[in-house]
């Protein structure tokens, strides 16, 4: 499972998300408010935390389609273990 | 406390959200019916059938929207514009708000322009689309400019949002490998529209328009000063509107020279009236001005 951190970070990317609401692994994002900038400012929130730069494939639309997906491309850049699966 | 009101460019628009909006807001409701009645069928009803999110019906029930939440945010909010602006599709909302032409003829006009844009672009520049694209500094994107040059690939700026935030017109079978490009500088390709918009390419529009649909309507000088979206000049007279409206085709919008205008002017809030994901959250625009969202969903709040 992703950490704290993360957990925060995209919450906060989610403006229809309710305080104690559950972010599940395949959360469709986009449902939940995150648009264009939103992407853009989620982004530089996990650059500057994590210390990475997002860059060529990891910067693809996919990338942002579900909060497993986005922790196991931040895994990659961080070296850190991918989602486990469910 | 100087206010200038925005209206915003089109983004998709789904028909269940604008017309929630169109149905419980008193003014939109009445605009609505104003405007079927001037394009002579119901927006409402067009709107709902149409599968592309910016056909003509969708481009005026947007207009009609964001007229809509410009009187609301008047009345709701006490505001006195001193200015208005309206990049990109906001001209047409702009021209309505202003006066320059009864809300009527400006709801024609945007159908005509739909229609005549539609034609155009059918049988146009049919491999031309615009792409999006945002975190490309202008350094790193400069390299990247140069080898589409080198390539034989024609471009041309499109929409200068923010820093490192463009739209690009270009060949569509340019955008893969341009998009491949941008990610690798840590940009992020957003999307890619067609028909294209704004580019020098176009006057052949441009001239269209003249001569076949503007001719029928004539401009009043606008009540509230415009600046214009494609240099920052301030527009005060009927036949500067006119001549925003047809510029806007081959030129480039440029909102951060609205910013530097409307700054210049002494504003210091900016009323965003309509369905806006862009022009009133990017860092030019919230680090200069108090930013008030008139949207649909906080014109549909019950007021505390």
């Amino acid at each position: 499972m992703w950490d704290q951190q993360f957990e925060d970070i995209l919450r906060r990317a989610l403006p229809y998300m309710e305080p104690g609401e559950t972010i599940l692994a395949d959360l469709e994002l986009r449902d939940y408010g995150l648009d264009s900038l939103g992407i853009v400012d989620l982004l530089m929130d996990l650059e500057s935390t994590y210390g990475v730069q997002f860059r060529d494939e990891s910067l693809s639309r996919e990338t942002f389609a579900t909060p497993a997906g986005l922790w196991a491309t931040l895994s990659s850049l961080t070296g850190a273990g991918p989602l486990p699966a469910a | 406390m100087s206010t200038a009101v925005v209206f915003p460019g089109m983004g998709p628009n789904r028909f269940a959200d604008a017309a929630k909006f169109m149905m419980v807001n008193p003014s939109a409701r009445r605009l609505l019916a104003a405007a079927s009645d001037a394009v002579g069928y119901s927006v409402m009803n067009r709107f709902r059938d149409s599968e592309d999110d910016y056909s003509e019906a969708a481009q005026v029930a947007f207009f009609v929207n964001c007229v809509a939440l410009a009187e609301w945010a008047r009345e709701r909010y006490g505001l006195e514009p001193a200015f208005c602006a309206g990049p990109s599709f906001g001209q047409k909302a702009l021209t309505a708000f202003t006066g320059a032409l009864p809300f009527e003829d400006a709801a024609r006009l945007t159908a005509l322009l739909a229609r005549r844009t539609a034609e155009y672009f059918a049988t146009e520049h049919r491999d031309l689309v615009t792409l999006s694209f945002v975190r490309a500094p202008w350094e790193a994107l400069a390299p990247l400019l140069e080898e589409l040059t080198e390539r034989g690939e024609w471009h041309d700026f499109s929409c200068y949002l923010d820093d490192g935030f463009y739209m690009l017109t270009l060949r569509a079978q340019a955008v893969e490998e341009f998009e491949r490009r941008i990610r690798s500088i840590g940009g992020l390709p957003l999307y890619t529209m067609r028909p294209p918009m704004h580019s020098s390419r176009f006057s052949g529009l441009r001239e269209q328009v003249a001569d076949e649909v503007l001719g029928e309507f004539t401009f009043s000088d606008p009540e509230i000063p415009v600046v214009a979206d494609g240099d920052g000049s301030v527009v005060r007279t009927g036949e500067g509107i006119r001549n925003m409206l047809l510029d806007g085709y081959v030129t480039a919008v440029r909102w951060p020279s609205v910013v530097a205008t409307l700054k210049e002017l002494g504003v210091t809030r900016l009323c965003v009236a309509g369905p806006d994901r862009l022009f009133g959250r990017v860092d030019c625009t919230v680090s200069n001005f108090e930013v008030l969202a008139a949207d649909p969903v906080r014109a549909m709040r019950p007021r505390t």
